[in-house]
């Protein structure tokens, strides 16, 4: 017996910024250039008002408008994200009172930013394996633009927010498969947030300014980008190769493959260095950028949505990033 | 590798136009030369040369003749 995902649902926050709108403002630089190489065309960073929380719940609530399954029916919520609601009481808590679900289900947050998905569904398949729980809602949901100084460039190009909600389900029909995962806590700063959790938000911050001339502080999001990349590029087509020998499988066997979508760029060396060819390996983040946890569920919702897809697809999954971590196994997906 | 294939390959990978790359052209100099670059080096040099240089090997990195230091003269013709 395995598991299967059953409905996936994303929205986007409301404001939205194209490249011509960062052009305005970075005008030394070439947004053309940037939208070939990088593929991103678009992103939605959150308002004042909107948080990764009320995305959250905009997410499940679209889920269940498709009156696919009922809220009764939900034994588990898992929540990921790196920008919690607060740092006390669990986001997760708070969205099962919002979205109106049942206090019978479980529901815990979980901190990790571009595995967190893979992690989640890992999780979620070990909840349903364990006992009578036979549907988990997962859901991804992080508003980093609130972390970016506006005077960062890269930061501000790369990275959009986004929510997402999966249903993952008990299926006869599917077989069990294994999820890996990997951590190396050594890269802890080339992706961090210093300031705001143990150490105080700094109300008189030094800027400092990284590549080329991005400005950012200790309470800002800093990302060293070339050390992500080669961490990404040395680490994950062996993790990915691990992943088919772990369940027995080759890449016949998969539908498509997806990793998370950082940036065209680095998707198409990774897909070079494992000799997947580029129709089975998914490569989109034109419209909404990197949207961290988020990226994986989005990509899986519009390569079934674009393709008419009504069988069920057997998918490699694999996300890394800020932790360093990563996680990637083999799930089936059947809207 | 060629060097003179390996100049091509740079001007092609950075999309440098009207730039007449040699061993002693200082990359620093380059308009092109940011965080992106940085990233498409480290992907070339990767794909090319079974070599994975970090940021910080590329923050060390000046002329393109130390660029090929870095990457291993030996591995040059």
């Amino acid at each position: 017996m395995g598991v299967l995902i059953k409905q996936i649902e994303y929205v986007y926050p409301s404001i939205k910024v194209t490249n011509d709108d960062l052009q305005k403002e970075f005008k030394d630089y070439n947004f053309k250039k940037f939208e070939t190489r990088i593929g991103i065309k678009n992103r939605y960073v959150a308002s004042k008002e909107e948080t990764a929380l009320s995305l959250a719940v905009k997410a499940v609530d679209k889920l269940f408008s498709n009156k696919k399954i009922k809220k009764s029916d939900i034994d588990f919520l898992i929540y990921c994200t790196q920008s919690p609601e607060y740092f006390l009481p669990t986001s997760a808590c708070v969205i099962q009172n919002k979205c109106g679900l049942p206090t019978k289900i479980g529901a815990f947050d979980i901190n990790l930013g571009c595995s967190g998905y893979t992690y989640g569904l890992s999780l979620a398949k070990d909840v349903l394996n364990g006992n009578s729980i036979k549907n988990v809602l997962l859901v991804t949901s992080e508003t980093y633009s609130k972390y970016i100084n506006k005077l960062d460039r890269t930061n501000r190009s790369l990275f959009g927010d986004a929510a997402t909600a999966s249903l993952i389900s008990h299926s006869e029909e599917s077989d069990s498969k294994e999820f890996l995962f990997g951590t190396d806590g050594a890269g802890a700063d080339s992706l961090i947030v210093k300031n705001g959790c143990a150490f105080p938000v700094d109300l008189n911050p030094k800027n400092k300014t990284y590549g080329s001339g991005n400005v950012y502080n200790d309470n800002n999001l800093y990302m060293d980008g070339p050390g992500i990349f080669n961490f990404t590029t040395s680490h994950i087509p062996e993790f990915y190769k691990n992943i088919l020998d772990e369940n027995k499988m080759s890449v016949k066997n998969i539908n498509q493959v997806f990793f998370h979508q950082a940036n065209k760029f680095m998707l198409n060396t990774l897909r070079r260095k494992i000799k997947v060819d580029s129709d089975k390996f998914y490569i989109n983040l034109q419209e909404g950028g990197n949207t961290v946890s988020c990226t994986i569920p989005i990509a899986i919702k519009q390569f079934f949505e674009k393709n008419n897809i009504i069988k069920k697809q057997t998918l490699l999954l694999l996300g890394f990033g800020v932790g360093l971590s990563w996680c990637g196994g083999i799930i089936d997906v059947e809207f | 590798m060629n060097t003179e294939d390996f100049l091509n390959d740079l001007v092609e990978e950075l999309e440098l136009d009207n730039v007449e790359l040699n061993i002693d052209f200082d990359l620093r100099d380059l308009d092109e030369w940011d965080s992106m670059a940085v990233m498409i080096v480290i992907g070339y040099v990767s794909d090319n040369f079974d070599c994975n240089l970090t940021g910080e090997d590329l923050k060390e990195v000046s002329t393109v003749k130390s660029l090929i230091e870095i990457i291993g003269n030996e591995k040059f013709l």
